[in-house]
């Protein structure tokens, strides 16, 4: 039996935000497995540009995608502060390179608007919304389908 | 390098099996809890085909097993198990709860024999010639009736002794019965030595002795025997071997005071202790075949020896104490000496112990710099650790990986058994036997490969005598061979038996209105036999030809990522391949700089290496370049072009050329460096990420850092397009 105060406290869904140029983005807390920093990858020859390789990760081959790359942001540096966000989507990893890592939110419906249509390079699929944080515009990303879209490149295209 | 193992499948070969019967008793015991529960679940009005048939395939390799190991009851009583799934599966039965509460008290009473072979107490186990003919009737299409469905014969391991059978007085003998039991006009009178097997192997069913025939006609057996079953239950039970009309059973006197009580409780093994009247006979049934048992006949004759000489000699006391031996030994968990871990553990300790290497790898770099003087302590320390790290991850990746040797040399004995049962001259010749395998493969593996083999030797290798009239050695010959191949494992079963008739199999395939057409190559024919329930054996034995094989090996195979490929050529043999793909084996490698790059070569297919000039390289036509190599040109493959590498340094170029071969032919690889051979643990990149042309994995190399291995198999067929 729930309280009726709770109910709105069990439909806060936490995300993770991270920052892409001058975006702000947040992915589901629950499919981020670790946040590392950047390290350079093993290069594979004739994968598109925005997968940097594959990293080891504590003995599990994992491909590295940026994200800057993948959205088409201004510039794309590697330094000390580079944030790789390894991510377990359906039994596989991945890992994305972003800018930074803010923060973790909890965002009510209330705070969720749904995402207009709108010309962009991600598909309107992936974006599960739009959250309202005062003066910051959050993209929430569905990043399973976004990793898993076969312009991605990530998994083989069915023969 | 590969060794050769000869196994010759007529010589008694004493070979140890023993390592092998804890695996056995696992995969049996899983094997069993599986098909309870799909029996469990089984949809009684819509059985689902899928369900059936791994109900079945669970049967099937239950026998299997057990026939390899020589547990025969088990082996009996699975295969009347199989029998009627098979039927089920089939649909020329509809399953119903009482097959179902059969086949449930069959498993049941199959764990309990297994578990009595595998506490060594052989014929403790619970009765079953009442299940099997109850299995029996029901794959005959009848439904027993209600009488004859007895409650469940305690499927307990060790059944409770009552005192009433260890009485040495002779009481009268209430429910075992004198028989003489004659077969008559028997087309083949081996037949009937079957029955004799019938009695050994079914534990409480009574002992027989044949009696000799006067007039010598060849087509007569007579037997005595005493049981306690009824003349029905017999017959049900002789029915498999020889047909009822040829049977005459007729009651004999009892041999006076010969014989020790029994009171007609289900007490096999003891019972049997108990009858057993001239030690002789005992010693008789001990056939020594499988010495060393756990349960074989063997011991349990010595032992019913003295046991009966006790109770005739010396009396109550000491023949309660030496009978009340064997109960007591059963009560004693058998010990388990291995245990099943979960793979995932496994790997996850494996990926721990990595990164454990990789930090220490990073210390060890870092204290470089400290002056020892004043670290002394600290450097000891990590020498210490640096040591301790090394000797866990040996002992860690040694966890996986064994060698192929485990699973050949559950073989020669097989197929020894297995000759000399169809009557067929074989040799078993074992290849690459050191081919380190993962320890998920080989135990994977190892279903498939006996199915195979046994093919091999019942449908490939011909009888002596259609060997040396088609020209052949009278002893035909299996090979099984284990090598490492463009990144994959190849294991090879050949044998230079008589091969596949791509006709037989057509027809076959057009009987089971399978769609096929005479245009289809030979590749997609053979392919067939790997349809469910696909068979060119004109009779089913308990060796093969139920067609339940070929399909298993495939599902199996598949299920690890393998491939199957057959060869045969009608008259001179086949040899199937089996492919599975480098999950996590070791592989010695060669790492090659291109570049700031590096990449793994795999050792073995790795020719030679020299330094060229670049004038020696000579170009054909579009551009492809040649490069002559003692007399022989050989195409040329850039590494720096086929992985796009980025070159920094203009002035260098590659100059050091590397010959590898796969797939029987060569090329020549360009690359800037040989940087040094190590044994390298192959991952997976399709696990997280996708296949990537001309590379067949990768590895981590020292430092952490990943590296590709090449698939010289697909360098090499690049070339060539």
């Amino acid at each position: 039996m729930e309280k009726v105060g709770d109910e709105s406290s069990t439909k806060v869904c936490e995300y993770l935000t991270f920052r892409l140029d001058r975006e702000e983005y947040g992915i589901d807390i629950l499919k981020v497995q670790e946040i590392r920093g950047y390290e350079p990858p093993t290069r594979i020859a004739n994968a598109p540009s925005f997968i940097k390789g594959v990293v080891n990760l504590r003995g599990t081959i994992v491909p590295i995608v940026d994200m800057r790359l993948k959205f088409n942001c201004a510039n794309a540096q590697y330094d000390s502060f580079t944030v790789v966000i390894i991510l377990n989507l359906h039994q596989r990893i991945v890992g994305i390179v972003v800018d930074s890592v803010s923060d973790v939110m909890g965002l009510v419906p209330d705070q969720m608007r749904g995402a207009p249509d709108i010309e962009s390079i991600i598909d309107s699929d992936s974006i599960i919304g739009l959250g309202s944080l005062g003066e910051r515009m959050l993209i929430l990303l569905d990043i399973e389908k976004l990793m898993s879209g076969l312009d991605m490149g990530l998994i083989a295209e069915a023969s | 390098m590969a060794e050769t193992h000869h196994e010759s499948g007529g010589s008694s070969a004493d070979f140890d099996l023993s390592q092998f019967y804890q695996i056995f008793f696992e995969e049996a015991g899983e094997n069993l809890d599986l098909m309870e529960q799909m029996l469990l679940g089984l949809n009684l009005e819509t059985a689902d085909d899928e369900v059936l048939n791994g109900i079945f395939r669970c049967a099937h390799s239950v026998k299997g097993g057990a026939a390899t190991f020589g547990f025969s009851d088990v082996a009996e009583l699975t295969h009347q198990m199989e029998s009627l799934l098979d039927k089920l599966r089939r649909h020329e039965l509809k399953p119903n709860a009482l097959m179902v509460d059969v086949l449930l008290e069959s498993a049941d009473a199959s764990r309990g024999l297994l578990a009595c072979h595998q506490s060594g107490n052989v014929g403790q186990g619970p009765a079953t010639a009442n299940l099997v003919s109850r299995i029996r009737s029901f794959v005959a299409g009848e439904v027993p009736p209600a009488a004859e469905v007895k409650p469940p014969e305690a499927p307990k391991v060790a059944p409770v002794v009552t005192p009433a059978v260890l009485s040495p007085a002779p009481v009268s003998s209430g429910g075992l019965r004198h028989l003489e039991i004659r077969f008559t006009k028997l087309d083949q009178p081996t037949q009937a030595d079957a029955i004799v097997e019938l009695f050994r192997d079914i534990p409480g069913l009574g002992e027989i002795k044949p009696i000799a025939v006067n007039g010598g006609a060849a087509d007569r057996r007579v037997f005595e025997v005493q049981t306690t079953s009824s003349n029905e239950d017999l017959l049900d039970l002789f029915a498999f071997h020889v047909s009822r009309e040829h049977v005459d059973i007729v009651d004999m006197p009892a041999p006076g005071g010969q014989e020790v009580s029994n009171d007609g409780v289900v007490a096999p093994g003891v019972s049997q202790v108990g009858i057993a009247p001239p030690a002789a006979d005992a010693s008789q049934q001990g056939f020594g075949f499988f010495d060393g048992a756990p349960g074989s006949p063997q011991p349990q004759g010595a032992e019913a020896a003295p046991v009966a000489a006790a109770l005739a000699d010396v009396g109550v006391a000491k023949a309660v104490q030496s009978a009340a031996k064997p109960p007591a030994i059963s009560n004693a968990q058998p010990e388990a000496a291995t245990i099943r871990v979960a793979i995932n553990k496994v790997d996850q300790l494996i990926n721990l112990v990595g990164e454990l290497v990789i930090t220490q790898a990073m210390l060890a770099q870092n204290s470089r710099a400290l002056d020892p003087a004043v670290y002394q302590q600290l450097l000891t320390g990590l020498t210490d650790l640096d040591r301790n790290t090394r000797d866990l991850q040996e002992s860690v990746m040694s966890i996986r990986m064994i060698p192929m040797s485990i699973v050949f040399s559950r073989f020669p004995r097989m197929l020894r058994d297995l000759a000399s049962k169809l009557g067929k001259k074989v040799d078993f010749v074992t290849q690459g036997e050191a081919t380190e395998l993962d320890k998920g493969l080989v135990e994977k593996i190892t279903d498939p490969l006996t199915h195979l083999v046994r093919n091999s030797c019942d449908h490939g290798i011909e009888s002596p005598q259609d060997r040396v009239r088609a020209g052949k050695p009278e002893t035909g010959t299996i090979t099984l061979s284990a090598s490492h191949q463009g990144g994959s494992i190849v294991i090879e079963v050949r044998d230079d038996g008589k091969g596949m008739s791509r006709q037989k199999i057509l027809t076959k395939a057009r009987e089971r209105g399978l769609d096929v057409s005479d245009q289809m190559s030979d590749a997609e024919v053979w392919q067939l036999i790997f349809a469910p329930g696909f068979s060119t054996a004109d009779v089913v034995t308990d060796v093969s030809g139920r067609g339940v094989g070929m399909d298993v090996v495939k599902r199996n195979i598949a299920s690890l990522n393998g491939t199957v490929e057959i060869e045969s050529s009608e008259g001179y043999g086949m040899k199937v391949s089996v492919r599975l793909p480098l999950t996590l084996a070791i592989m010695d490698g060669m790492s090659v700089g291109v570049g700031n790059e590096v990449y793994i070569l795999p050792l073995s297919s790795v020719v030679e290496s020299f330094q060229v000039k670049s004038d020696t390289v000579s170009t054909v036509g579009q551009g492809a370049q040649l490069v002559k190599v003692r007399d022989e040109y050989m195409p040329v493959i850039e590494l720096e072009k086929v992985f796009q590498v980025p070159r920094y340094d203009s002035d260098k170029t590659s100059d050091i050329m590397v010959v590898i071969e796969a797939d029987s032919s060569r090329v020549v690889l360009l690359v800037d460096e040989l940087l040094g051979q190590q044994q390298v643990v192959v991952k997976n990149l399709e696990s997280n990420y996708r296949k990537v042309p001309n590379v067949s994995g990768a590895t981590i190399l020292g430092d952490g850092k990943v590296a590709l291995i090449l698939d010289t198999g697909a360098l090499v067929r690049r070339s060539r397009h």
